[in-house]
């Protein structure tokens, strides 16, 4: 039982850290609710760190990481599909990556960016997405979304990889970048609450704020955990009770992290929302809470 | 990162389990029902703690110079977790073993050491802890108990509350004021006392959390030596502070949540009644919140076995596992309300008794959170 990082993983948070230093927040014209970070992107790539998790000495410990850490910055670009799915399909693919599971109907993220999509069922098949073969469409997230014209045109492939193990890391991931987005809004919280003096003092001396708050800290630091553990295993109980886990917390500390931001957090003008509104996408991953949990309640107790 | 045991700690578990398999008679859970410091659990502790300590397992973590074997943090803390799992056989000993004796090997004069930690090694000491006072709960540093120097001795008067074990214990752990009456804790210091000493009165506090459990302790003109004294005057607060920091994050209840979640479980199983959905993502839900608080916890012992300074984190394991045992016990009552009733269901009963404290016990979760508000989170101190 160990809770630091091995040498290669250190480096590796340090030069991610450094990456993510430049990524500012600036409101974008026209009430644009997410920020692409095509710069960023780019140098992610350059670096090969979209593969970290295929390094032996990295995995998928650090690739999740990096998905957390990611998340926490106010542009967003596709990257948990890429950092946790894409090393494990067995072939080579195009990123940016779109993943749907089991068939769910509507809207995907990043699907207006993606040059193929990952489905997790049965089985795990793949298909390239040429042009048009999705349409973006308005979201009250901040997450580009779209949907496919027409899913059953696609050239969908049966990829050799175990669907038991892609569910489970898309569960890390999932839960990575849930965890993620919630500590970066509690951070942007804590330094509102910090500055913001209301009858004489910090509204964070406050003490029905500073218990919330520390609750939520609580709270996110155990997802987390839960997370790197079910990063390290991969087995579908931990990632189950992982992402459920994350999900539960979610509803409880965006309503009060809006709540203790006031009416500045629910303008386009500061960043609250590119973290919220990614949170509340990310709850209902995969059926949300609900599924998770049933899901963890068979593979510990057995089928009802 | 690496959160899978080592093949050592796994076998050093399996070998506590076997022991506590062959060790612990049929109607352990009888006897185990009314809490650590009920009467039948401090009796069978007298002959269960000497067979550990012949076993090697019940100070194993204490330098060899007192008993012990001087192994890893890990090692203890996997110990603690199997003993609580279990339903704590230890009864009240566990405080002796997990910081009464390291504080006494630190601070302890060669006499104290002497006459108090041999006992502890061999299993056959009760202790319980004078700490809080009808005045002094949370805010422990306004302590009212005062001693007063006399010559060679020390007299006392004072009153204890909330007391764990003092019904049967032989010493107590006490803290006094020795400075003016609002010495606070620059005025603390403590006393090893034998509770057979004239002027000590204890009454049990009938209660919701087991039998013998919590009492009050009246101290009218006791009179100690002067020898007596752990440490010096004044430096009662610090060695308290060592204490808990050698406690950190205190018992491991989200074992004893997690393992009495698979009895609930099984017994709804048994009763073809977790099929349905709502229960099983209920129960689900108990065991992420155990989960998250086992995690806490480990990363608190991990620091620990590495040699860090205690950080925050100790503050945030803490306010997880009260959630943990909340959820375990909330669970059970939701959905086996007749197993609180009646008999046959002994596990359950001690386990809904010890879990209702943990928010409350060995300091408030209140505290808790303002500790992780100002000290983790950095928030200001209120006007």
């Amino acid at each position: 039982m160990r809770f630091d990082l091995n040498v290669d993983q250190q480096t590796f948070a340090t030069v991610l850290g450094q990456m993510l230093q430049g990524a500012a927040f600036a409101p974008v014209e026209g009430w644009g609710r997410y920020d692409l970070g095509t710069a960023l992107e780019a140098q992610f790539d350059a670096g090969g760190f979209f593969d970290a998790a295929a390094e032996p000495d990295l995995g998928p410990v650090a690739a999740a990481l990096m998905v957390h850490d990611v998340a926490g910055v106010p542009v967003c670009f596709e990257l948990a599909a890429s950092a946790l799915i894409r090393p494990f399909l067995g072939r080579d693919v195009p990123r940016p990556l779109a993943v749907r599971v089991d068939g769910q109907p509507g809207a995907l993220r990043y699907l207006p960016q993606a040059r193929g999509i990952v489905e997790i069922g049965e089985t795990v098949r793949y298909a390239d997405l040429p042009d048009g073969a999705a349409q973006p469409v308005d979201s009250l997230y901040a997450y580009p979304m779209g949907e496919l014209t027409d899913p059953e045109a696609l050239d969908w492939q049966t990829l050799d990889a175990d669907p038991a193990k892609l569910r489970a890391l898309w569960q890390v991931a999932t839960a990575a970048e849930l965890t993620g987005v919630l500590r970066a809004g509690l951070d942007a919280v804590l330094a509102h609450v910090r500055d913001r003096r209301q009858f004489g003092q910090p509204l964070g001396a406050f003490q029905g704020v500073q218990h919330r708050l520390a609750n939520a800290a609580v709270e996110i630091e155990g997802a987390r955990l839960m997370m790197l553990r079910a990063a390290q295993r991969q087995a579908p109980g931990d990632a189950a009770l992982a992402l459920g886990r994350a999900q539960e917390i979610t509803n409880a500390i965006t309503y009060d992290l809006h709540q203790f931001m006031g009416a500045m957090g629910l303008t386009l003008e500061h960043p609250l929302h590119r973290w919220t509104y990614r949170a509340k996408l990310l709850k209902a991953e995969m059926g949300g809470m609900g599924a998770a949990y049933l899901s963890y309640a068979t593979d510990r107790w057995g089928a009802p | 990162m690496d959160f899978d045991w080592t093949e050592e700690d796994a076998a050093y578990r399996a070998r506590i389990r076997d022991f506590l398999a062959r060790t612990l008679p049929a109607n352990w859970d009888e006897i185990a029902r009314h809490g650590p410091g009920s009467p039948e659990q401090t009796e069978f502790s007298l002959t269960f703690c000497p067979k550990l300590a012949d076993e090697g397992l019940l100070v194993p973590h204490w330098p060899a110079d007192w008993g012990g074997a001087d192994r890893p943090p890990w090692e203890h803390f996997i110990l603690g977790e199997e003993m609580w799992r279990a339903g704590e056989p230890r009864g009240a000993q566990y405080m002796n073993v997990n910081w009464i004796g390291p504080v006494l090997m630190r601070y302890g004069s060669d006499a104290q050491k002497a006459q108090y930690i041999p006992p502890m090694a061999e299993g056959r000491a009760i202790w319980c802890q004078g700490f809080s006072e009808p005045n002094a709960g949370s805010d422990l540093a306004s302590l009212r108990t005062r001693a007063i120097r006399d010559g060679a001795d020390y007299v006392i008067n004072g009153q204890k509350i909330w007391t764990s074990y003092a019904g049967l214990a032989s010493t107590c752990f006490l803290l006094a004021q020795t400075g003016g009456a609002d010495g606070g804790r620059a005025g603390i210091a403590i006393f090893l006392v034998p509770m057979d000493t004239p002027g000590i009165e204890v009454r049990a506090i009938p209660s919701l959390i087991g039998h013998g459990d919590i009492h009050e302790v009246f101290f009218t003109d006791v009179r100690v030596p002067a020898t007596a004294r752990l440490g010096a005057e004044g430096e009662g607060w610090t060695i308290i502070s060592y204490a808990l920091a050698n406690e950190r994050v205190g018992i491991p209840r989200y074992e004893m949540g997690a393992a009495t979640l698979d009895t609930m479980v099984a017994e709804l199983q048994a009763r073809g009644q977790f099929s349905d959905s709502i229960v099983r993502s209920r129960a689900a839900q108990a065991a992420a919140a155990c989960e998250a608080a086992r995690l806490q916890v480990y990363r608190v012992v991990d620091g620990r076995s590495r040699g860090q300074a205690p950080g925050t984190e100790s503050n945030l394991a803490r306010v997880a596992v009260v959630g943990a045992e909340r959820a375990v016990a909330d669970f059970g009552m939701d959905f086996l309300p007749d197993a609180f009733s009646g008999s046959g269901h002994d596990a359950l009963l001690s386990h809904h008794e010890r879990a209702i404290v943990t928010g409350i016990a060995a300091g408030a979760t209140e505290i808790q959170l303002n500790l992780v508000a100002r000290q983790h989170l950095n928030l200001p101190k209120g006007a």
